[in-house]
Parts: C-alpha cells; structure tokens; sequence
C-alpha cells in the first residue's frame, strides 16, 4: 500500500491524475493553503479541496488534507513537508510520488526542494492534456557530501544559534580537540554550509555561524 | 563579475527589487518565456540605467519541463564564461518570479549544476545547494564517460568496451558494474548479446554532468 504526496491549487485536475496512475493507494496527503486576502483564492481553494475529498471518499482513499497557514511561506513548506515525509517513512509507509503541480507557486517550489533532498519520486501534470510527466530527480545525497563530525557540528551550531560561538567553544561542546575542528570548520565553510563573523565584542576573534540555507538541508528532525 | 540571475514575468517586480536589495551582483539578467516588454522589465531597466547597467533577458520556450531545465541549464552554463574578457563570472539565480514551471525548472537547474540559488519573495532564502554535491562531483571521469557513450542508445557490451579505449576491458566492467549497483545504467540480454543503457535516472545525471562541464 501507498501513500501519494501533492500540493493543490484551483484544480483538482490537477492532482487526481496520480491518483488514478498509482497502484494500491492508501492514503493521500495534500498541502493547500490560499492568500487570505483573497476572498475568490480561498473560496476557490476550499471548492477544490471539497471535491479532492469527495474523490478520495468515494475511492475509498483515506486523505489528510493539510491548510498551509501561509501558502507563500516558501521556508515554513519545505520544513513542514519534509517533516511529514520523514514521519511517514518512519512508520514504514510507501511514499509512491509527489505531484508538485497545484497551488500556490511558493508550495510547488518548496514541495520539489524537499522531493529532491529526500529523494522522492515527483511528477507534473501537464497543463492542458493533464497527462503525468515524471522528473527525473536526482537525490542530493548529503550523508556522502558530509561527514558524520560535519553534520555533528552543524546540529550542535544550530542548538545554539542565539550564542556566539568561536571555535575554541564549539572544540568544547563537542569534546574535540581545537586542530580537528578546524580541519572540519574549514570543510563545512568550503561547502557553503556555514561562515565566519567577526565577534560581536572582540574583532580579534571569529563566530562560526550556521548558513540559513542549512535549516533547509538538514530538516527540523535532525 | 557576479551576476544575478532571476526567472521573471510581468508584475514580478517586487520580488526582482527584493533580490537586487539583498544579494550583492554587477550584472541582472532575467530568464522568462517572452514577456520582455512589459512595464515591470521596463522599471527594472530604468533602475538599473542608473547604475549604468541594462538588463541582460533571455527568453525560454515554454515547452516540456524537462526541455526548460535544460535551456535554463544552458543559459547559466553559458553566463559563467565572460566572452570577451575570457574570466569566470560568479553566478546566484532566484527562483521565485516566473510562472510556477519555469521557477521550478530555475530550481532544478540551479541542483543540477550546482549554482547558489535563493527564493526572494517578501523574505530571502538561500536554498542548501551545498559545494561538491552535483552530479559532476559524484562521479568518476571513467564514469561520466561511460555515461557519454549510452547517451540516447542502447549499445551492445562489446561496443561499449571499444568506445571506452584506451581504458582497458576490465576497467569498462568495471565501471559498468558501479553505475549498474547505483541504478544509472541498465543492461538486457537480446540474441546472446548483453545490452546496456542508461536508466531514466542515468540520462538525468548524463545532462546533469554535460552542463555542469562547462561550468
């Protein structure tokens, strides 16, 4: 049994398509979300929804709509979306694919980022013919691009984003001499995963600091 | 020279001045599907006339997504050479104007060859486009030509062994035997011959590793 992953706009043309392309469907799990402001988007979003449901009722499909409180909140979607990602294949479920063509054009952006860093199966539905177009994506494997040290210190950096860190005190909280830090410090800034600022009350010394882009590579589990 | 790189449409503007504001650049280019006349290109132009720069604009086909991944892929490899000067310029391309298949062509684009991309729409995010994480990185020079050698074709063993010379018949099993345990490459046996091609996941890192080339 399978679980199908989407985003969802005005159509549910959209998104059905792979319903009816993926065998053993158990569930479906669907992000939609509209602009507030917009009385017309939320109707129209609430009118889609409705029949999504409907679908899945009458299939037989058990079906977690999910109200994105914020449909252009590009960072909050990917980090939600992974989330329930990585939920789903902890309780050994089968994510069969994501359709990423629906909703707001932040939430198929953001539901792709998270496709491709958890190597997830994705697919469009074309515009007109509505027919299914698989993207061939490859999984960014990050466990190979950084080492277990490297991935240590980043979580460690993130625990403690609010202090400012030097080297020596990051050596400290993680039990490691200054030398191997900085072998890894030098590594990770290589990367682009983090960088060096100047401290805020010494210009002697340097802070290391977390890129923001590493929230999005590590998800909010790790 | 750094260049900004932004997918872009008419009234995209607001998200363009945001990325122009926050990222530091010399030169803006746009990628949209034809609309370079409107009057949000028009006010961008006019702002960045100030700074005695115009607005480099290249148009995609709004075709299939795979083709637009590839064009946009095309334009960015393509911007890193400085023609005239022959120097490398520096490249950071925002998704978020557009239409929602050509931002997320952008997006893919920018994984594949490994640009620094961001999402600029009322805040900025850099996306985790790490370095030394493209398809190019990945894999071996033996591999990547091997992988030149399957492009659109299913070929016979033997074959495959003469285009891989002067590396030895050892050597190209070898390989093979790597990118077949990493699902690139697939093979079947037809009249007692073994046949290999790439897998759909194998073509997508034989592009990948093509643009990334010229990078």
């Amino acid at each position: 049994m399978a679980v199908v992953f989407g985003t969802l706009g005005y159509r549910p043309k959209s998104l059905i398509p792979t319903l009816k392309s993926t065998r053993n469907v158990e569930k479906l799990v669907f992000y939609c979300g509209a602009d507030k402001d917009d009385p017309d988007a939320v109707r129209r979003v609430a009118e889609a929804k409705k029949e999504v449901i409907d679908y899945c009722a009458h299939m037989g499909i058990a079906v977690d709509p999910v109200d994105l409180p914020d449909p252009f909140d590009f960072k909050s979607i990917v980090l939600r979306i992974r989330a329930d990602l990585r939920k789903h294949r902890k309780e050994g479920k089968t994510i069969a694919v994501f359709n990423i063509a629906g909703g707001t054009r932040p939430t198929s952006s953001a539901a792709l980022l998270a496709c491709i860093l958890e190597g997830i199966p994705t697919v469009y539905i074309h515009d007109v013919t509505y027919e299914e177009i698989p993207l061939p994506l490859l999984r960014i494997e990050y466990s190979q691009v950084l080492s277990g040290e490297e991935r240590e210190i980043l979580k460690v950096l993130r625990a403690n984003r609010g202090t400012d860190i030097t080297e020596v005190g990051l050596a400290r909280l993680i039990n490691k001499h200054k030398a191997t830090v900085n072998h890894h410090i030098k590594n990770l800034i290589a990367k682009g995963a983090i960088r060096l600022d100047k401290h805020p009350q010494d210009s002697r010394k340097r802070v290391v600091r977390v890129e923001e882009s590493t929230d999005l590579l590590l998800g909010d589990d790790e | 020279m750094r260049i900004l790189v932004s997918t872009f449409t008419d009234g995209d503007d607001s998200k363009i001045l945001l990325a122009m504001r926050q990222l530091p650049y010399g030169r803006l280019v746009l990628i949209g599907l034809g609309d370079a006349d409107g009057p949000s290109i028009q006010r961008i132009r006019k702002l960045e006339g100030l700074s005695g720069n115009d607005v480099g604009y290249r148009e995609i086909d709004a075709g299939q997504f795979m083709e637009m991944v590839d064009s946009i892929s095309e334009e960015l490899t393509a911007l890193v050479l400085d023609k005239e000067t022959g120097s490398r310029n520096e490249i950071a391309i925002n998704i978020s104007g557009g239409s929602k298949i050509l931002g997320d062509a952008a997006l893919l684009a920018a994984f594949r060859l490994g640009v620094e991309a961001y999402h600029c729409d009322r805040v900025v995010i850099k996306l985790p486009i790490l370095k030394g994480a493209t398809a190019k990185d990945r894999f071996t020079e033996l591999q990547v030509k091997l992988m030149d050698v399957l492009v659109d074709r299913e070929t016979s063993l033997g074959d495959v062994v003469r285009a891989m010379q002067p590396h030895s018949k050892a050597s190209a099993e070898r390989t093979i035997r790597e990118l077949k345990k990493l699902h690139i490459i697939a093979s079947r046996t037809e009249g007692g011959k073994v046949l290999i091609s790439l897998s759909p996941e194998g073509a997508e890192v034989a592009r990948a590793t093509k643009f990334a080339r010229g990078l």
